[in-house]
C-alpha cells in the first residue's frame, strides 16, 4: 500500500482539497498518505502527495493537491481545480465560520474554476475529536451536503477516525462514474502525467 | 460488379442534377442579398446555368465528363476566352451557350468554382487567384443579414482541419502549399523556380492587398460593428452562455468568432493561412502599441471553459492592462519618494509640519518617522503590535495568468520535481510589500493580516513572554497559533529573509512581456489543425447560440434543435472529434435549414431517421457475408465518403489503399448515408455537398474495379 516511485498503476486520478485555512486539510492528507498526525505549519500556496492503492481490482495512483486556504493564495490555487475528478471541501466543526464559508466562498470557487462537470465532491467535517467544542452539528453537515449534491463524512485527523474511509468513499464514487473513469485511464491521451515522478510523498521545499 | 456500377452512376447523375437545381435556387436567393459581391455570384451562377444545359447528356457522356474533370487536361481556353464566356452567360444569351457547347465539348465538364480557380492557376495567374479567393468586407457584412453564418463557412473550416492534420506548424503549412500545387501541375523544375518566385511575391502582396488590409482593419476596428449579429439573449441568457462553453468554444461576438467567420470565407487553404499570419502581425502591433483587442474582456483572467485561443487573447489584453497600471504605479511611487526627499531637505519647514495627506508615514518606537511605500488602504482596525500605528494593506503583485496549456505544464512540473516554489515566491513578495507599507512591523502583524485564523486573541496575560516581544503589551493581546509557532516554520524563515521592498519595485512574479511573446510565437507556429478546430467550434457555438433563441418558441423544431445541440455537445467533448467533424457540419446544416425552411428540415430529419434504421440491418448481416446485401454495404461505404473529402489529392497507391480501408471502417461509424434505400428526394439534399462527392464517387468506382473485394 505504501507509495513507490516505480509502482505500476492503471488509473491516475486528481484530487483537490479546499477549505478555510486551519481546518486541517494538510493533516487529513498526511493522515491518509502516511497514517500519522502532525500539527503542520500552514501550507504555502499548494502542496501535493501521491498515494497508490488498489480498489475494486484496479490499481490506482492518486495525485492529491493540498491548497492553502488564505485569500491571498486563491489566485494561485485556482488553477489546480482544472481537471480534478474529486474535490474535498473541508471545514472545522469547532469553527462555524469555516462551515459558512463553504457556501459563501468555496462552492463558488468550484463553479468558477472546475472544468469537470461530473467531478465528485465530498464535504468533510474535521476535528470531531473536540466534541466539547463542536459548534456545527452533523445534521447541518448532512443537510448542506444534500443541498450541494455531494458526499458527506466527519472525521478527525488527530485520532485518524474515519480518514481512510473518507478518501476511499470519494475514490469509489469516482470509479462508479464512467466519464471520470475514462479520464483517469492511462490510455487517455489527455492524461499527460509522467509515470515516474522523481519522488512521491514530496514534502514542501523552498523556492 | 458492372451492373452495380452502372446503377451507382445513374443514381449519382440523378443526385447531381437535383443538387444543381437546388443550388441554383439557393444561389438565386443569395444573389438578392449579396449584390455587392456580384462577380462571385455571377461566376458561380453561370456555372450552374451552363451545367443545366447538359442534363440531356446520356450516361456514357456523363462518365466521360467526370474523367475530364479528374484528369484536368491542359490547354483549356485562355483567360480572355473564359472572361468572354462568363460575360456572355451573365447576359443570358442562350444561343451563345449553345455555340459554346458545340465549340468546346468541355464546357459542361467544369461545373465547380474551384475548377475555375484551378484553370486560372494553370495559366500562372496567381495574382488573379489570390484576388478572387479573398473575401470582401462588404460581402461578409452582407452575410450578417442571415440569421446564422452560412454552413459553407463552417465547411471550409472543416476542410482546413482535415488538411492541416498532417502539418505540425502553420509556417510549414504555408510553405508546403505551393509544393502540392506544383506536384499537381507537373511543371518542369525551371518553371517551378519561376513559380516559387511568384509565390514569394504573392505572399508579400497578400499582406498589402487592399481587401486584406480592409478586412484586418474591420476585424480589429475599435467600434466593433463588423460582423455583429442580433442575438436576443435577454430572456435566454443562461442557456445562451452555456453552449459555447460546453463545447469549449468562444463567447458570441468575441474576436475569435469573428475571426472564424472571416477565415472560413476564404476559398483557399493558402489564403486562410496567410490571413492568419496577417492577424498575428496585427496582434503584435496591438501589443507593442498597448492597444486592447476588441471583442475580448480587457482585464479578465483566462476563462478555462473557453477555447485556448480565446484564453490567450484574454492574456494579451490583461497584460496590456497590467503594464499600464504598473507604469502608473511606478510613477506614483517615484513622485512620492521625490516629494518626501524634498520635504526632508527643507529642515526648517519640516520641523513644524505634520505629515501631509498624500504622504503616509509610520512612526517607529524610537519616534522616527518613516515613509510608507506601496501602502494601499488601512487594514480594518488592525494596528501594529510594537508601534501602535495603523496597519496598512500593501499593494501586492498580481498573480500569474495561466492558460490551460500552462496550467497543465505547471502541474506536470510540480508533480515531476516536487517543487512548490510558486507559493513561496508569492508569500515572500507579499511579506516584502507588507514590510514596506508598515515600517516597524513584526511577523505577528503580517500573520494577523494574511492569515487571521493563525492569530489567537487572548483576554488577559496568562503567560509570561520573553522581553523580546515587548513584554506587557504583547502578551496581553495574543499569540501565534501553535502550528505557526512550530520550530522550522517556513513562514518565519521567509519573514526573516524578506526585505522592505514595495511590490512595484520587486522582481516580477509574472513577466507580462515574456508571457505575451510566448503566446505570439505560439500563434505563428500553431498547428493548423489545432487553430482551425478552435475556429470551427467557436463558429459552431455561435450558430447554435443564435438559433436557440430563434427556435425556442416552436415546439417541433425546438425538439429537433435540442437533439442536434445535445449531439454537438457530446461530440465536442469526446476524444474522437476529428472523425466527426463532417457530422457536426451536417448538424449545423440541419439547424440552418430549420431557420430558413422549417418544414423541409423536419421532413429531412424523418428521412435521416429512416436512413439510420437502414444502417442497423446491414451491420448485423455484414458478418454473414451474404451477397444479397452487398448493395447496402456499398450504400454505407459511399455514405462514409464524406470523411474522405479533402482538397489535396493523393495519387499514391498506398494512400488509395488507406482510403479504401477508411471507407470500410466508416461503414460502421457513419450515421449518414449518401444513398438510402429509397431514391433521394430533391428537398433532402445538401446542395453544396453532392457535387464535391461526385469526383470521389468516380474515383472510388475506379478503385472498386481495380481492387475487387
Amino acid at each position: 500500500m505504501e507509495s513507490s516511485p516505480t509502482q505500476e498503476f492503471e488509473y491516475l486520478f486528481k484530487l483537490l482539497m479546499i477549505g478555510d485555512s486551519g481546518v486541517g486539510k494538510s493533516s487529513l492528507l498526511l493522515c491518509f498518505t502516511s497514517d500519522s498526525f502532525e500539527d503542520l505549519s500552514p501550507t504555502i500556496g499548494v502542496d501535493f502527495k501521491v498515494k497508490y492503492l488498489t480498489m475494486e481490482g484496479k490499481k490506482l495512483k492518486l495525485a492529491i493537491w493540498d491548497t492553502a486556504g488564505q485569500e491571498r493564495f486563491r489566485t494561485l490555487t485556482s488553477s489546480y481545480y482544472r481537471g480534478a475528478q474529486g474535490i474535498i471541501m473541508a471545514y472545522d466543526v469547532t469553527r462555524r465560520e469555516t462551515f459558512t464559508n463553504l457556501s459563501e466562498i468555496w462552492a463558488k470557487e468550484i463553479d468558477l474554476y472546475s472544468t469537470n462537470p461530473e467531478c465528485v465532491k465530498m464535504l468533510v467535517g474535521n476535528k470531531v475529536d473536540k466534541e466539547s467544542d463542536r459548534v456545527v452539528t452533523k445534521k447541518e453537515g448532512i443537510d448542506f451536503a444534500r443541498e450541494c449534491g455531494c458526499l458527506f463524512t466527519e472525521c478527525s485527523a488527530k485520532t485518524r477516525a474515519n480518514v481512510q474511509q473518507c478518501f476511499e468513499e470519494l475514490v469509489l464514487k469516482i470509479l462508479d462514474t464512467p466519464s471520470l473513469l475514462a479520464e483517469g485511464s492511462k490510455g487517455n491521451k489527455k492524461n499527460i502525467f509522467k509515470d515516474k515522478p522523481s519522488q512521491s510523498d514530496a514534502t514542501s521545499s523552498c523556492c | 460488379m458492372e451492373p452495380h456500377a452502372s446503377s451507382f452512376v445513374s443514381k449519382a447523375r440523378t443526385a447531381f442534377h437535383s443538387a444543381a437545381a437546388k443550388a441554383e435556387r439557393v444561389l438565386t436567393d443569395f444573389k438578392i442579398d449579396l449584390d455587392s459581391d456580384k462577380q462571385f455570384h455571377d461566376d458561380d451562377f453561370g456555372m450552374q446555368r451552363g451545367d443545366e444545359s447538359a442534363r440531356s447528356e446520356n450516361e456514357s457522356k456523363f462518365r466521360n465528363e467526370l474523367k475530364h474533370i479528374k484528369w484536368r487536361p491542359p490547354g483549356i481556353g485562355t483567360k480572355q476566352d473564359w472572361q468572354d464566356r462568363i460575360n456572355n452567360i451573365r447576359k443570358g444569351r442562350k444561343e451563345v451557350e449553345v455555340t459554346d457547347k458545340v465549340g468546346d465539348v468541355n464546357v459542361g465538364s467544369v461545373p465547380f468554382y474551384d475548377e475555375n480557380l484551378y484553370i486560372l492557376n494553370v495559366k500562372n495567374d496567381l495574382d488573379a487567384k489570390a484576388s478572387e479567393a479573398i473575401p470582401t468586407v462588404e460581402g461578409l457584412t452582407a452575410a450578417t443579414k442571415h440569421p446564422i453564418p452560412p454552413s459553407s463557412v463552417l465547411k471550409q473550416l472543416a476542410i482546413a482541419i482535415e488538411a492541416g492534420r498532417q502539418t505540425n506548424s502553420m509556417k510549414d503549412f504555408v510553405a508546403s502549399s505551393p509544393a502540392r500545387e506544383k506536384a499537381g501541375l507537373s511543371i518542369s523544375s525551371v518553371k517551378a523556380l519561376v513559380l516559387r518566385e511568384k509565390e514569394d511575391k504573392l505572399t508579400s502582396e497578400f499582406s498589402s492587398d487592399e481587401k486584406v488590409v480592409y478586412l484586418i482593419n474591420s476585424l480589429f476596428d475599435q467600434e466593433g460593428e463588423f460582423l455583429r449579429r442580433k442575438i436576443n439573449s435577454d430572456p435566454e441568457e443562461t442557456s445562451i452562455s452555456s453552449l459555447p462553453r460546453d463545447i469549449h468554444g468562444a463567447p458570441p461576438e468575441s474576436l475569435v468568432v469573428k475571426l472564424a467567420e472571416v477565415i472560413g470565407n476564404f476559398k483557399t487553404l493558402r489564403g486562410m493561412s496567410l490571413f492568419w499570419s496577417r492577424v498575428v502581425d496585427e496582434l503584435r502591433k496591438h501589443w507593442s502599441e498597448e492597444k486592447h483587442l476588441l471583442g475580448v474582456p480587457p482585464d479578465d483572467i483566462p476563462d478555462l471553459k473557453s477555447c485556448l485561443l480565446y484564453q490567450q487573447f484574454q492574456v494579451i489584453n490583461c497584460c496590456i492592462s497590467r503594464k499600464r497600471r504598473h507604469i502608473i504605479a511606478i510613477e506614483s511611487l517615484d513622485s512620492m519618494v521625490m516629494e518626501a526627499n524634498s520635504n526632508t531637505s527643507d529642515s526648517a519647514n519640516y520641523m513644524g509640519r505634520i505629515p501631509t495627506s498624500p504622504l503616509l508615514y509610520a512612526r517607529l518606537r524610537t519616534g522616527e518617522l518613516v515613509l510608507r511605500l506601496g501602502a494601499d488602504c488601512p487594514s480594518g482596525d488592525l494596528t501594529l503590535l510594537e508601534t501602535g500605528e495603523p496597519a496598512y494593506s500593501p499593494v501586492t503583485q498580481e498573480g500569474p495568468l495561466l492558460t490551460e496549456d500552462l496550467i497543465k505544464e505547471t502541474e506536470e512540473f510540480v508533480l515531476r520535481t516536487g517543487s512548490v516554489g510558486a507559493g513561496c515566491s508569492q508569500l515572500l513578495s507579499d511579506m516584502q510589500a507588507f514590510k514596506a507599507a508598515n515600517p516597524g512591523c513584526i511577523l505577528e502583524d503580517f500573520v494577523r493580516w494574511y492569515s487571521p485564523p493563525d492569530w489567537m486573541e487572548s483576554e488577559g496575560s496568562t503567560e509570561d513572554r520573553d522581553s523580546f516581544y515587548g513584554g506587557e503589551s504583547m502578551s496581553s493581546r495574543g499569540q501565534l497559533s501553535l502550528r505557526m509557532q512550530k520550530e522550522g516554520n517556513l513562514w518565519r524563515e521567509l519573514w526573516e529573509t524578506s526585505k522592505s521592498v514595495p511590490a512595484v519595485k520587486q522582481t516580477p512574479l509574472y513577466d507580462e512581456d515574456l508571457a505575451v511573446e510566448g503566446i505570439l510565437d505560439a500563434f505563428e507556429d500553431i498547428q493548423p489543425s489545432e487553430l482551425y478546430r478552435q475556429l470551427f467550434v467557436s463558429l459552431l457555438g455561435l450558430g447554435f447560440a443564435i438559433a436557440e433563441t430563434m427556435l425556442s418558441g416552436d415546439i417541433d423544431t425546438s425538439k429537433l434543435f435540442n437533439d442536434c445541440k445535445e449531439y454537438i455537445v457530446t461530440t465536442s467533448q469526446s476524444d474522437g472529434f476529428h472523425e466527426k467533424v463532417n457530422e457536426l457540419v451536417q448538424m449545423y446544416e440541419t439547424v440552418e435549414k430549420m431557420l430558413l425552411n422549417p418544414d423541409k428540415a423536419l421532413k429531412m430529419m424523418k428521412h435521416m431517421e429512416e436512413s439510420t434504421m437502414t444502417t442497423d440491418e446491414p451491420k448485423r448481416r455484414f458478418s454473414t457475408g451474404e451477397p444479397k446485401h452487398r448493395f447496402k454495404r456499398f450504400s454505407h461505404i459511399f455514405g462514409g465518403k464524406d470523411k474522405l473529402l479533402t482538397p489535396v489529392r493523393k495519387d499514391e497507391v498506398n494512400d488509395e489503399e488507406k482510403q479504401i480501408r477508411h471507407s470500410f471502417s466508416s461503414f460502421f461509424d457513419s450515421k449518414s448515408s449518401l444513398f438510402s434505400k429509397k431514391p433521394p428526394k430533391p428537398g433532402n439534399l445538401y446542395p453544396g455537398e453532392q457535387p464535391l462527392s461526385l469526383e470521389r464517387l468516380d474515383s472510388y468506382l475506379d478503385k472498386v474495379q481495380f481492387h475487387p473485394i
